[in-house]
């Protein structure tokens, strides 16, 4: 376990190295550098002071270096188009919202989307049953941006219920959240249907079923131990992947979040900031996955006997 | 059972292309059965008319700005009513779809091209190139997907074919890994170790007798990553990093629709529908094949 731990930690570390390289050499390397698209044309002379300013007139390789030696510091640098702070700073100011909108729509994708596969599971191939697919189908289908322009009309400007957009009390939340994690849900629901129709046509739940256990102790020991483990390893990375994508539900209501910064930032070419924000989604991913890898182990004990014979 | 009859069946099913052919048949039977499927399969041959046809079929130029006309309702003049410059609305979905298929169809073209021979060969050669291609997949499978895809378009200024080079980064990782596990398997059948006993060239065994058996799963695995690149194409057009204007594309006249579509509503009504009716469409189409072929691995 400890040699498989140390391999994944390792592998983490060469991906975000390399994808640290890629988007740092791109980023140095496409015409049209940050200082390109000022409103007031800049003369030569200003443009070398904000290159020299900034260290980009070195080498691409010491530029590099230097951002490594202080990203390895938590210092990623400061945006250029906010120079009155500093990167780390502006995601952490930032990070609370994206978060809240993205951890709040996951738990309503999920509760709904659990529910529902749990009912058409224990009702298979009936009318229910096939509703709640087709109602997966459907549901996924439609992107949140299209969901969020819809709940803004009828529960907004019709109805008037919840304010449409900006942020405040937890009214401001609703809307959103609904939107972004509805069509989530039927994922959701499909593969916990998937899960739990496998495992209650299988032999061992028919012995237990045999053996003369109550409906209700084959249900909680046998099917939902045993479902619970696809389930987790694919709903864990379901919370970093919402919250970073939740750029179209932000910018639909106008959220002041992090992948709204990354719009406005990549428009800009404000380099540290993309920089920054890149490497610190995909930590919280790779922390993610390499976190359900190890609680796979956790909660199927096969895996941890395998590892040991092996 | 006449003599001839019964010889007439066991030529049938002795004779290799005949039972092929009737796994087909018998794939297509599956697949009408579903009608989402067909209703899949139905509105893919219909976009691809209108998608080739719009410069035929289209009532207005795409592009033809009438001031008089600014934000109509539906009339009989423009069907589904007008944008805010008085373009044509229906028009401007017809060539609308012309984007929508090119990501979603080389999106996924360009992802097996370069995850099919990746997956056959790391399956098949397995050994330290088949380390190096896992922890290929491994890496690109945990990058922050949209947001490589929006700094790669930004960096590469947005066509259409730099948003496919965008989403093909990642998007090859999923055919890899199944080719990869399919030719696991097919690497152990007695016809591909009889293949390799008689001394046939590892190209051959690889072409005509390991993908062969992939191909169908790659015709759903294909159809099932349509889907997924008509969201990003319409959804990175409606932050208006996708598709230029003035060329149009569903999401962007979503976003380009901003302000008036809370008083207008046909603005955003048209081109969402249209969104979603093609996720659901693919969608079905993928679910179809799925059934079709009887797909039985987890990906």
């Amino acid at each position: 376990m400890l040699r498989y731990t140390l391999n994944r930690l390792l592998g983490i570390m060469v991906m975000l190295i390399l994808l640290s390289i890629v988007t740092f050499v791109l980023s140095r390397t496409v015409p049209g550098g940050p200082f390109g698209k000022a409103e007031v044309p800049m003369s030569k002379v200003q443009m070398d002071q904000f290159y020299e300013k900034y260290g980009l007139d070195k080498p691409i390789l010491e530029q590099y270096l230097t951002w490594l030696s202080q990203a390895v510091r938590l210092d990623f640098g400061v945006p250029f188009t906010a120079p009155e702070t500093t990167v780390t700073g502006l995601i952490m100011k930032l990070l609370p919202y994206s978060a809240l909108v993205g951890f709040l729509a996951c738990v309503f994708a999920l509760t709904l989307g659990i529910i529902l596969g749990m009912i058409a599971a224990a009702n298979p191939n009936g009318w229910v049953d096939n509703s709640i697919v087709t109602y997966s189908i459907v549901a996924g289908s439609i992107p949140s941006f299209v969901l969020g322009f819809v709940v803004v009309y009828v529960f907004s400007a019709k109805l008037g219920w919840f304010p449409g957009g900006g942020w405040g009390g937890p009214e401001h939340l609703v809307l959103p959240v609904f939107a972004y994690g509805f069509p989530a849900s039927a994922g959701v629901a499909r593969w916990t249907r998937q899960c739990l129709v496998d495992i209650i046509n299988s032999d061992f739940v028919r012995t237990a079923y045999a053996k003369g256990l109550q409906q209700s102790r084959v249900m909680s020991k046998h099917v939902l131990r045993n479902a619970l483990i696809p389930m987790v390893t694919s709903f864990l990375p379901m919370f970093p992947g919402m919250m970073t994508g939740s750029i179209f539900i932000e910018q639909v209501f106008g959220l002041p979040g992090l992948g709204k910064q990354f719009v406005l930032a990549s428009t800009n070419r404000d380099y540290p900031l993309v920089l920054g924000i890149t490497i610190f989604w995909a930590v919280l991913i790779s922390a993610t996955y390499f976190i359900t890898d190890i609680l796979y182990g956790v909660i199927d004990p096969r895996v941890r006997i395998s590892e040991r014979a092996a | 059972m006449s003599k001839a009859k019964a010889l007439k069946k066991s030529r049938k099913i002795g004779a290799d292309e005949v039972v092929r052919a009737s796994n087909w048949v018998a794939s297509w039977r599956r697949f009408r059965r579903s009608g989402l499927a067909m209703f899949g399969l139905i509105y893919f041959i219909f976009i691809i008319l209108v998608a080739v046809l719009a410069p035929w079929i289209s009532p207005y130029p795409y592009d033809k700005v009438d001031y008089n006309v600014t934000l109509q309702l539906p009339t009989w003049q423009h069907w589904m009513g007008t944008d805010g410059l008085g373009r044509d609305l229906m028009t401007r979905l017809m060539w609308g779809a012309r984007p929508m298929l090119m990501v979603g169809v080389l999106t996924g073209a360009v992802g097996m091209l370069i995850g099919v021979p990746l997956g056959i060969l790391a399956g098949y050669l397995g050994g330290a190139f088949d380390w190096f291609v896992q922890r290929l997949v491994d890496l690109f499978s945990s990058l922050p997907n949209y947001l490589l895809v929006l700094f790669l378009v930004m960096v590469m200024s947005p066509t259409v074919m730099n948003l496919v080079l965008a989403l093909s980064v990642t998007s090859w990782v999923g055919s890899c890994r199944l080719v990869r596990g399919l030719t696991l398997s097919a690497r152990e059948y007695d016809f591909v170790e009889a293949a390799r006993a008689l001394g046939i060239p590892t190209r051959r065994i690889l072409t005509k007798h390991v993908f062969p058996q992939a191909a169908p799963l790659l015709l759903w695995s294909f159809a099932s990553s349509i889907p997924a690149s008509v969201f990003a194409e319409a959804g990175l057009s409606y932050l208006g990093i996708g598709i230029r204007p003035p060329t149009p594309s569903w999401g962007q006249m979503m976003g380009g629709g901003g302000a008036y579509w809370l008083y207008y509503w046909h603005v955003a009504l048209f081109p969402s529908l249209c969104i979603v009716v093609s996720v659901l469409a693919f969608q079905g189409l993928a679910d179809g094949l799925r059934q079709a072929i009887d797909v039985n691995v987890n990906i």
